[in-house]
């Protein structure tokens, strides 16, 4: 998946009504299948752009093409289809539906989307069994650790089979096992041909080999 | 598939607050079951009463009794006669060509609370109920004997609620409203001749003697009984007449007699219903504003489960579930809760009219039929389910004016 950001800028209104640049003028281009890493402080923009790429968040300037597709012109509603069926998201925490089991999570956003294939419950076992959560797939999100949690999120970008993968400090909160779970899951994901963004302080996530590191600090690729 | 994810998510969220659910649902019927009791006790009033006034379009009294309570006192033996007046007045009418037919009426003794009225053989006939059950050898058509005077023939509910059976004997107590004050006529006994088919009246809960042994059981007291039955005297007169000119002609010559009045009881009843509608809308009016009150603790209800929520919409709508799909959830909630809501109501509602049934029927001389649907109700639940989803409408409203992604980008 081809992936241009053209000079995508993001302001928000501070608490005392002032407005606070958040991105300035971001380009880059990324090529079907390339990881790029998102550098900078707490607060730099890292969650902002990502949400601005998946077409969460629109910018006040610029333009996210995906794929020769403009995201931040489609209206709303073909911007959800766009997102349900080519994007993949991992947050540091909160990535599961309270009201579905474990197995649910994996295939709900595919099912609200009404894009799933036959034999999808088979392949969600088999996968949820690959991130090492075999036995849990009636399980309920509650009853998961926060590891185990980070693991159906990234057992549902693996059943998703998403060509474009945003992972927002996925391992934060994790311990080691966890952590190179979902570290191994992505990399399968890049093999796969996904192209992947993420945000990570985790020097483990060095082990995914990125391309090109933008740093949103200094406002340009490293 | 999409829409069981949606049905479960939803069912999750009422499960997962079932607190706040339940109080909803709960208050929602409860405003209902008031509703219901409205409509139908009303219902029941109304039916009862114009049933009555088409037997008897006219009814003599004693002087001082006002329209309502002549009306009230004789067709539902629920408020005391006002007095007494001689049988001559009887006599009179029975020779009258616009009368059909005259029947005597005295509101005598009471049988723990049910009062028992003395009438005759000719009353038995006319109203023609048809009996559920005759002591052997009893003619009915005679069932008021000039030999055995001390014989009752009961409705179908009073005989029920004592458990009497044709041939049991029974002592009335002295009082026509049969306070536990009452003095127990033990000198002398019924024996139960025969009960009533049951005609969904207000005969139903009524005990009847003979006029006769009405006047016999007094004629021992001693002065200034409490009762207004005196030998040969008359609590009121019953009157078929030819048709509704008589019937007016009538009223107005018996009202201007020395010792007696009359009343057209289809137009007192005319007039108690209309009261009855009044106090219907006022009831309703008061149902409704409760309604309204509990719609809004629901909205509020809804309000808050978004709120609390936020969090779970924005990591739907990163998933790339549509705002549409997660306003129809909360649509589909607000919907369960109301529908949930009337339809307990309305059963609860009819269970319990049929529950207090016995206490409604005797207290108020009706026969209340506890399932029938009544014109306020249906009212009630269509302006329920409207109300219902226009708090849906706006919970969906509230989903669309969110900033769901200022959750994520708080995370």
């Amino acid at each position: 998946m081809n992936i241009e950001v053209k000079g995508v800028s993001k302001s928000f209104e501070s608490p005392d009504g002032s407005r606070v640049d958040v991105l300035k003028n971001v380009g880059f281009s990324l090529e079907k299948g390339a990881v790029l890493k998102l550098n900078g402080a707490s607060g730099s923009g890292k969650s902002t752009l990502l949400n601005i790429i998946s077409g969460l968040l629109l910018p006040d300037n610029g333009s996210v093409t995906i794929n020769g597709t403009e995201v931040n012109s489609l209206k709303e509603s073909r911007r959800d289809n766009f997102r349900a069926e080519n994007v993949g998201y991992i947050f540091q925490t909160f990535n599961l539906l309270s009201p579905f089991n474990v197995m649910e999570n994996v295939y709900a956003p595919s099912a609200f989307a009404g894009i799933l294939k036959p034999g999808f419950k088979e392949k969600a076992i088999s996968i949820l069994q690959d991130v090492g959560l075999k036995g849990h797939e009636k399980s309920m999100p509650f009853h998961l650790s926060v590891g185990q949690r980070q693991r159906v999120a990234v057992a549902r970008v693996l059943f998703t089979e998403y060509p474009l993968i945003l992972a927002d400090e996925p391992t934060a909160s994790l311990d080691r096992v966890s952590s190179e779970t979902v570290l191994n899951s992505l990399l399968k994901c890049r093999d796969n041909g996904s192209t992947i963004i993420f945000a990570s302080h985790d020097p483990l996530f060095d082990g995914l080999n990125p391309d090109m590191i933008f740093d949103l600090e200094k406002g340009g690729l490293l | 598939m999409k829409s069981g994810f949606i049905l479960k998510a939803v069912m999750h969220n009422l499960k997962h607050r079932k607190g706040a659910f339940l109080i909803s649902v709960f208050a929602i019927a409860c405003a209902f079951t008031f509703l219901s009791a409205v409509g139908s006790v009303t219902f029941g009033l109304a039916a009862s009463a114009v049933n009555s006034a088409l037997k008897f379009p006219l009814i003599v009294g004693p002087e001082g009794s006002s329209d309502t309570q002549l009306v009230m006192s004789t067709i539902f033996a629920v408020d005391k006669p006002a007095g007494k007046f001689k049988w001559d007045i009887l006599e009179e009418l029975k020779k009258d060509k616009r009368v059909v037919k005259a029947f005597p009426l005295c509101r005598a003794d009471s049988l723990k609370g049910v009062p028992m009225i003395g009438v005759n053989n000719d009353f038995l006939n006319y109203v023609n109920m048809g009996y559920l059950d005759v002591k052997e050898g009893i003619d009915t058509e005679n069932i008021f004997s000039e030999t055995d005077v001390f014989r009752a023939v009961f409705g179908y509910k009073a005989a029920e609620m004592f458990g009497m059976k044709a041939g049991t004997v029974f002592t009335g107590s002295h009082g026509a409203v049969g306070d536990e004050s009452a003095r127990a006529h033990d000198e002398e006994a019924y024996t139960v001749a025969a009960i009533l088919n049951p005609i969904n009246g207000p005969e139903d809960f009524l005990i009847y003697v003979s006029t006769k042994s009405v006047w016999q059981i007094h004629e021992a007291e001693t002065e200034n009984l409490p009762m207004d039955v005196k030998t040969n005297e008359l609590s009121a007169v019953l009157v078929k007449t030819v048709n509704p000119v008589a019937t007016s002609q009538l009223e107005g010559e018996y009202s201007s007699r020395d010792g007696c009045t009359a009343v057209d009881t289809g137009k007192t009843i005319r007039r108690v219903v209309q009261y009855m509608n009044k106090a219907e809308n006022i009831a309703g009016l008061f149902s409704y504003g409760t309604l309204l009150i509990v719609l809004v603790m629901v909205f509020v209800t809804i309000l808050m489960s978004i709120n609390e929520r936020k969090k779970e919409m924005a990591l739907m709508r990163t998933l790339g579930i549509s705002r549409r799909s997660i306003s129809l959830m909360v649509m589909i909630e607000t919907m369960i809760i109301t529908i949930m809501g009337v339809a307990l109501g309305v059963v609860v509602g009819h269970f319990v009219l049929l529950y207090f049934k016995p206490l409604i029927d005797m207290n108020l001389g009706i026969n209340l039929e506890p399932f029938i649907f009544t014109s306020i109700e249906v009212q009630g639940i269509f302006l329920t389910l409207i109300a219902g989803q226009l708090l849906a409408l706006l919970g969906m409203l509230r989903i669309y004016r969110m900033n769901l992604i200022e959750e994520v980008a708080r995370d």
